[in-house]
């Protein structure tokens, strides 16, 4: 055997070894319960069955979707026009301005926990799509990162663009926003994943079990694990898959796209 | 829209949702680490300096720093030696490299509260693999999880786990950009390979290694999620972290009073320690790099 055949070889089960318990847990939780704890294993797809049917995970599934859909959305939108104009307007202020977005970077997020609670208590949008939402969607991080890469951009293009009579929208949509799509596509993934995982804020947020997301949805599943005396450890796997496998394909189809947001993010 | 209104146009939007959801609730935060209140009744007397005292007077709160202290001592200096070792050897552009690379990466864009669940499993007392495989080799029962002395080890594992593979992306954009000549001539010079690693490698990695401390410092002394899933700050306070005591005190005794006193104190300490960082290390770096 080439010794490159070799190496690929001993790689791949130092990659395998390595996700083994993400590996494990897909294995498991095909797996019926009984025979799980035999250990003569017997393959089933009932776990995902219960998952979706008895316990919702279907709604969880939907919910993480809708609400780290917005936040991507809506955070991308606020980011890049920020982005544009830090990167291509000289204004009084814009330093200052510039520097308060920044600074949100230092900030540790539990401290807007409390808070964050009460403003939307107070305006009744506690257990609400919206209070999961409106709390994540500014993004300074991607405001940052956009503006970085939008200064090397030509600026030679915009003002062709203008020289046309485009408005300062028209060379963000038309000229900005296509040259500048691989960063805004990588930040995307980037906030999508983030907002997928989270998890203290939807804690804290939602009590209604109708809009919890998969991460509160499995935590509950597997703390509260209602009515048995061992854990159901075949359908908690199950769950455990749901809410990895969306993510897991989406990585291996841009896994290059997320490398290159979160280096060029770090390196400059 | 005229042209010098643009950019404020622009950049509006963004800058509302930063002052509603992160500049005023700090401001709140410390005007409520004031105020005695408990989230239900009407008036919120303001005490003072009492919900500090009593929060600086606890010993939950000095256990809940110590911990987290301990842990981020630990687990960041392990993650960044390990993370620089394995991206060393990573850099390389072929097959076997690109392969490993996506598997140690997977972990950290994937579900805290999924991983916290599969190694609670890993480490179950019953039917949990470790101990089985343990058995194998006649070892008893280890209680990973509620035996004080091992609980902390166990999170600093599964942290480490899951952002090693964030470290080696960073590490091996580090190396990268090294020019290749630097490498030849220091192997001219006759070093071996670990002299090279240690005289050229860790020396021009220097900025990348200081961007790594101070997120995962920041990081570290916010960690919720794992500790929140696995052991709810158990046994006995072994894992408690600040944030988990901030969310108790906070969310399941309704003490906005004091939840809002350790918010503050976490903020000031982090303000602290990039401060500190600023001054002592980033002179060192610039001097070394």
């Amino acid at each position: 055997m080439k010794p490159e055949t070799l190496w690929t070889g001993a790689a791949l089960v130092a990659g395998l070894l390595f996700l083994s318990p993400v590996l494990y847990t897909i294995w498991m939780s095909v797996l019926t319960v009984d025979s799980y704890y035999a250990g003569d294993p017997v393959l089933t797809l009932d776990n995902y069955r219960t998952a979706f049917g008895q316990y919702d995970f279907l709604r969880y599934l939907l919910n993480s979707l809708l609400v780290s859909g917005v936040v991507t959305l809506g955070g991308l939108a606020l980011a890049v026009m920020a982005a544009f104009a830090f990167a291509r307007f000289d204004f009084p202020g814009g330093d200052f301005l510039f520097a308060a977005v920044v600074a949100t970077l230092m900030i540790p997020g539990h401290i807007t926990l409390i808070p964050n609670y009460l403003t939307l208590a107070r305006v009744g949008l506690l257990d609400t799509y919206a209070g999961l939402i409106l709390p994540a969607i500014s993004n300074g991080f991607a405001a940052f990162f956009l503006r970085q890469y939008i200064r090397g951009i030509p600026r030679a293009l915009d003002e062709a663009a203008y020289m046309d009579g485009a408005t300062p929208l028209q060379v963000l949509w038309r000229v900005i926003v296509p040259l500048a799509r691989p960063a805004i596509l990588s930040m995307g993934l980037y906030i999508f994943i983030t907002e997928w995982n989270n998890y203290i804020w939807p804690l804290v947020a939602i009590s209604d079990s109708d809009l919890y997301t998969l991460q509160i949805g499995l935590a509950k599943l597997y703390r509260e694990n209602p009515g048995e005396d061992v854990i159901n450890w075949p359908l908690v796997m199950a769950a455990s898959t749901i809410t990895i496998l969306p993510i897991l394909i989406g990585f291996l189809a841009v896994e290059r796209h997320l490398v290159r947001g979160i280096t060029m993010g770090a390196v400059k | 829209m005229s042209r010098r209104l643009t950019p404020y146009l622009l950049i509006a939007p963004l800058l509302a949702f930063i002052a509603v959801f992160t500049y005023l609730p700090i401001l709140s935060s410390v005007n409520l680490s004031f105020r005695e209140w408990d989230f239900l009744t009407d008036g919120k007397p303001w005490v003072g300096m009492e919900n500090y005292r009593l929060v600086l007077s606890s010993s939950e709160f000095w256990n809940a720093v110590r911990v987290t202290g301990i842990f981020a001592l630990i687990s960041v200096p392990l993650r960044l030696a390990l993370a620089l070792a394995i991206a060393s050897y990573l850099v390389r552009e072929a097959l076997p490299q690109r392969l490993l690379r996506g598997a140690l990466f997977l972990p950290s864009v994937t579900s805290t509260v999924a991983i916290a669940v599969v190694f609670s499993w890993l480490f179950a007392t019953d039917y949990g693999v470790i101990n089985a495989a343990l058995a194998t080799f006649g070892i008893p029962k280890v209680y990973w999880l509620q035996n004080p002395q091992l609980a902390l080890w166990v999170i600093v594992l599964v942290n480490t786990w899951k952002q090693l593979g964030y470290d080696i992306v960073l590490y091996i954009a580090g190396l990268q950009a090294i020019s290749k000549d630097l490498y030849d001539a220091a192997e001219i010079d006759g070093g071996g390979r670990f002299h090279v690693f240690r005289r050229v490698t860790v020396p021009l990695v220097m900025p990348t290694t200081y961007f790594l401390l101070v997120i995962s410092v920041i990081e570290a002394f916010q960690v919720f999620t794992v500790v929140d899933v696995m052991t709810r700050g158990g046994p006995a306070g072994a894992t408690d972290m600040i944030v988990n005591m901030l969310y108790r005190v906070g969310f399941t005794l309704f003490d906005i009073g004091q939840g809002s006193a350790i918010a503050v104190l976490l903020f000031v300490l982090l303000i602290a320690l990039a401060i500190f960082k600023a001054r002592v290390l980033g002179r060192r770096v610039h001097y070394e790099a």
